[in-house]
């Protein structure tokens, strides 16, 4: 009993004493919470003070923007800054890694000797810095790893101090190719283009660090704060193709300069889903060269009388709503014709008198537009508005790029009573040019009206985080018969109307020109905007285009002779390079036999290849490497031609190639005579024996 | 409606009312200055501020159910469970250190297949260990100078989780080390014994720098405190915070260091408690944690057995050491260890098994005081008799 109690007594004690211990220490914690706020208090309020944290913003990495097939067209390039905290390393560790550190950083940037480096380090670390930049220049990435494994700084953060600054520059790496539509976000968020509208989506979010000021004014991150890290942004994948944009580009180029006009635009649009493979902005800069420096195409900038190219509309109207037929004639008169106060002239002087309505097209008869449209529209207009407003032109289309252009289409209660005919020649209201891509994409695509679209999908990497796809906006602009009428007579504008300069054997194009005289300061002048929008091949439309040339200068000027052009230059590489649009040949070739390539010697199993490649059949004696050729009749007969070592062998016949190769393997050295056409003589007869060195001279012939 | 909390509080919360008040105290303040330091900017920007107010809230929530659940329970079952627990915790540590989850550099969490949830071994491991210990230094009384049968057992055992918590976790095996130290100590070893533990621990400590994860942090963190001519930035910043806080505080919410002091919510907590509640506040916490102590030791005057009063005052003595040492370092007493604040900290499963301790805390003193227990307890009785 008497040990238990003692056992128990001693437990006791035990615990009284670690407890009081543990007072004690509590004692401690409340002397020292003492000590801080009354004896060192104003040092840390002062350190407070001065300190200068601050969470700043760390940026994402911007997303990229890809071309149709994966192009890169705009990146974000990480680069670094090599910083370092110099009281970070043991002395110990720099006293063993500092010398070479000094050395590379040297070698490395170039600016100044290794003692200089190795004096920035110790001086900073001495006068109690704790963040130098060790140079400004930026490194890039492979840069940035090779030196993350340089003495001392392989010992990483924590125990190095080294600090890899990430500065992100935006790269195109095709420099000026689509500049404007990929567009640009400067420092104060304004921008353009696909940078702009989708800058949320490529920006990402932004994370936040904790900063310190250091004393040359530069923010420090702090090494062991919290952080929110940074979100990376989206990629973009777009409908652009860059072969095709650059196709694009260059032939706007060429006849914007040939013509010195203001600006030009150009669109290529695939017919059957809206996608823009193409969308050229070229504008005249101060300097006098041309550039991306507006979107045309799409911005309200862009907008315009469309002129002769909204005939298409008028006619989509008239086919419609009467039963008036291609074949019927209208009086063009003189070339002039007057509504109320105000004249209406067409192009040719004298006029095209009484012709039909479907040669009125072709040649872009104002007169006759006007006159059918305010014919059968002129006591009801609201139903030609209804038309344009059931084509969709009467609202924006929703493009991806902000900054779309509203068209500008008065509604009949403003109307006067030139209006109509005015319109129905394309005058007095305004349109983008891609809204006119649009109407003429959608006859192309037998009715179908698809919305324009130029970013096909929002991507991470390889996965899909949004598709965009195409979007029909209208599933028929017109019935039927319509259709194929209106289909008729944009082929008839080239094959025998004012853009017949563009037609060729290969693959038909339809289309319209235009030619709209410019309303500048509320006055028409002696400017024009030349045009011409259309589809290729019109058989089985892939590609639709509109070319837009502002303000062309010199003799002839209009849509036919200065936009048309540019549609066929750029028509013609896409249908050259777009294997699936030609028709195949007929198969209208006889075997010429008798006739041989000329191969004669060589490798087998080349000139074998060549031979079953071209038809020709072959067959071999000898299953050696080399081989002459005999021609037994309409075969190629394959014989031995012995190539061993030390022996000379015979090369003639073999290409120059063959040749060389072969006296080279047997020991010669080899002169040649003669640049072209295979071996036709050597210098050392067949058979000899070969001593390493010996020259031989091949000639060709 | 007091009246009915009064009654049913009587009949489902037994044991110590007093532990109990302190709990809920501390949990009262956990939830507010959690709620407080996790409004700091950055955390603000991840989430919204509640969604960490409420994923504290439930897991205090849960401490507390764990807690409840563990006083129900007949202490004496934790006998053998603590030696199911060590026998669990070796595979599940080195498991930890192996393999398991990479936070802030120390692989210290593995992660619960279906809920989901990390954990650390090492908190299972420490609640084991003590439970064990308690057990062993109660069986061995009366031969508790006999050096193989009583001493060996348990420096191996300390040793092998000590160590293999070490790998991953230096700070923990340190204070778990003392802790066991010190509850071998209580349980009468005598003191020759102990001073060669000491010898012991120094050379596993070295060992473990040098093997385990931490060496280096722990090796700069020292280095650090000791030439305190510059202080680290977490330091540094806690002492901005304590020195603005004065007698009073700024109040509730007001803390400006929230923003720049690392992981203000757990391992800094105590700074953030002295800026915004002062002095006084700090004060108060200490006293909180103290009396916890108290009735925690109290328990052994009332005991008859030693398991009880062992493993009462271990687990007390092994929270409140945390406490001090987490608070000891928030003031400048020691280096930065990265332990959390028992019960005030958010930090996730960790705060279960507090409750867990806490609860068994409880059903020991409740084991004492409450008379149905005592009918049954027939091993007192027997060592009565034998004495």
């Amino acid at each position: 009993m008497s040990k238990k109690l003692n056992i128990k007594h001693s437990i006791l004690f035990r615990v009284r004493v670690s407890f009081i211990l543990v007072v004690l220490f509590a004692l401690a914690i409340v002397y020292r919470i003492g000590v801080i706020q009354f004896v060192e208090g104003e040092k840390w309020n002062a350190l407070a003070a001065r300190i200068g944290l601050q969470y700043r913003e760390v940026e994402a990495t911007r997303g990229n923007i890809l071309s149709d097939n994966g192009s890169l067209l705009a990146t974000s390039i990480p680069f670094y800054r090599l910083a370092l905290d110099p009281s970070r390393p043991s002395a110990q560790l720099l006293q063993e890694e500092l010398d070479s550190l000094a050395y590379r950083l040297a070698n490395f940037f170039g600016d100044a000797s290794p003692t200089r480096y190795k004096r920035k380090i110790i001086d900073a670390r001495e006068s109690g810095r704790r963040y130098i930049l060790l140079n400004r220049k930026l490194i890039n990435y492979q840069e940035k790893k090779m030196i993350a494994r340089w003495p001392l700084l392989r010992h990483g953060r924590m125990q190095a101090g080294v600090l890899f600054e990430k500065v992100d520059k935006r790269f195109r790496p095709f420099n000026y190719l689509a500049q404007r539509t990929i567009g640009f976000v400067n420092e104060n968020h304004n921008g353009a283009g696909l940078e702009y509208s989708f800058n949320e989506t490529l920006a990402g979010k932004p994370g936040k660090a904790l900063f310190q000021k250091t004393m040359g004014g530069n923010w420090k991150p702090v090494p062991d704060a919290s952080e929110v890290r940074p979100v990376d942004g989206y990629d973009l994948e777009t409908t652009l193709d860059i072969n095709l944009q650059d196709v694009t580009e260059s032939a706007l180029l060429k006849a914007l300069e040939n013509h010195n006009a203001d600006y030009g635009t150009v669109v290529v649009m695939e017919v059957k889903t809206g996608k823009i493979k193409a969308m050229s902005n070229l504008g005249k800069l101060k300097n006098g060269k041309y550039g991306e420096k507006y979107n045309y195409a799409v911005g309200s900038h862009g907008l315009r009388e469309p002129g002769s190219t909204f005939k298409l509309m008028t006619m989509l109207a008239l086919l419609e709503e009467t039963n008036i037929h291609l074949s019927d004639s209208i009086d063009t008169g003189d070339g002039t014709y007057t509504f109320y106060n105000s004249t209406i002239k067409d192009h040719e002087q004298g006029g095209y008198g009484k012709i039909t309505i479907e040669e009125a097209f072709e040649v872009s008869s104002n007169i006759a537009m006007a006159r059918l449209a305010d014919r059968y529209f002129g006591l009801k207009p609201q139903l030609f508005y209804d038309y344009i407003e059931k084509a969709g032109l009467t609202k924006p289309l929703g493009f991806q790029i902000v900054g779309e252009g509203h068209p500008k289409v008065k509604k009949p209660a403003e109307w006067s009573g030139i209006t109509l005919p005015w319109m129905a020649h394309g005058y007095g209201l305004e349109l983008t040019p891609m809204h006119t891509l649009t109407l003429y994409n959608a006859i192309a695509n037998n009715g179908v009206m698809v919305k324009p679209y130029i970013v096909n999908s929002i991507r991470k990497a390889d996965k899909v985080i949004r598709e965009f796809g195409p979007v029909v906006m209208n599933k028929a602009i017109c019935s039927p018969a319509t259709l194929s009428k209106l289909q008729l007579l944009l082929e008839g504008v080239v094959e025998t109307g004012t853009a017949r300069n563009i037609n060729n054997a290969q693959y038909k194009i339809a289309g319209k020109t235009g030619t709209a005289v410019t309303l500048k300061n509320g006055r028409y002048q002696k400017a024009y905007m030349t045009s011409f929008v259309g589809y290729f091949p019109a058989a089985n439309p892939e590609y639709s285009c509109i070319v837009v040339i502002e303000n062309p200068k010199g003799f002839r000027q209009y849509g036919s002779s200065v936009a048309a052009p540019v549609f066929k230059e750029i028509a013609d590489k896409i249908y050259a390079k777009d294997i699936a649009m030609h028709l195949a040949l007929e198969d209208d070739f006889e075997p010429e036999y008798g006739v041989f390539p000329v191969i004669r010697s060589g490798y087998r199993e080349d000139l074998q290849f060549i031979c079953n490649q071209l038809g020709i059949s072959n067959h071999t004696l000898a299953n050696e490497e080399w081989v002459k050729t005999k021609v037994e009749d309409n075969s190629v007969l394959w014989r031995k031609n012995q190539v061993q070592p030390g022996i000379t062998p015979d090369v003639t016949g073999m290409t120059l190639r063959d040749a060389i190769y072969v006296l080279e393997t047997c020991g010669y050295r080899v002169k040649m005579k003669g640049s072209i056409g295979r071996v036709k003589k050597q210098s050392v007869m067949p058979g000899r024996k070969v001593v390493k060195g010996d020259k031989i001279t091949i000639e060709l012939g | 409606m007091t009246a009915r909390i009064k009654q049913w509080a009587d009949a489902n919360i037994k044991g110590d009312q007093v532990i109990w008040a302190i709990v809920f105290g501390l949990a009262i303040m956990s939830v507010f200055v959690v709620y407080s330091a996790t409004g700091a900017l950055a955390y603000r920007n991840m989430e919204s501020i509640e969604h960490y107010l409420f994923k504290h809230m439930a897991l205090i929530g849960l401490s507390l159910v764990a807690m409840w659940v563990a006083h129900k329970i007949d202490y004496r079952y934790y006998s053998r469970l603590s030696k199911l627990g060590l026998w669990l915790s070796i595979p599940l540590l080195i498991y930890a250190w192996k393999a398991g989850i990479n936070l802030n550099d120390a692989s210290r969490w593995i992660t619960i297949p279906i809920i989901n949830q990390v954990f650390q071994p090492s908190d299972l491991a420490k609640l084991s260990l003590i439970a064990a210990m308690a057990a062993m230094l109660s069986k061995r009384q009366q031969n508790i100078d006999d050096f193989k049968e009583v001493v060996i057992p348990m420096v191996l055992w300390s040793g092998v989780i000590c160590g293999l918590i070490a790998m991953a976790d230096l700070s923990s095996a340190v204070l778990l080390f003392a802790t066991a130290m010190l509850l071998m100590f209580i349980g009468r070893v005598p003191l020759k014994y102990l001073a060669m533990l000491v010898v012991v621990g120094v050379v596993a400590g070295a060992i473990a720098m040098a093997v385990g994860q931490r060496g280096e942090t722990a090796k700069s963190r020292i280095a650090s405190f000791i030439n305190a001519t510059e202080l680290p930035f977490q330091a540094e910043q806690a002492r901005i915070a304590i020195a603005a806080g004065g007698i009073l505080g700024k109040g509730p919410g007001k803390s400006d260091q929230r923003n720049f002091l690392p992981h203000p919510y757990s391992d800094f907590v105590y700074a953030i408690i002295i800026e915004e509640y002062g002095m006084l506040g700090g004060v108060v916490i200490l006293l909180l944690y103290l009396a916890l102590l108290y009735r925690g030791m109290k328990t052994v005057a009332n005991s008859d057995r030693a398991f009880g009063g062992l493993l009462s005052a271990g687990l007390s003595f092994a929270l409140v050491l945390q406490a001090m040492v987490n608070m000891a370092v928030v003031v400048g007493l020691g280096p930065i260890t990265g332990l959390p604040l028992p019960f005030l900290s958010m930090g996730g499963t960790s705060l279960l098994f507090t409750g867990v301790s806490l609860g068994i805390i409880i059903s020991v003193s409740r084991g004492e005081v409450d008379s149905e227990w005592n009918t049954i307890s027939g091993e007192v009785k027997n060592v009565m008799k034998a004495a």
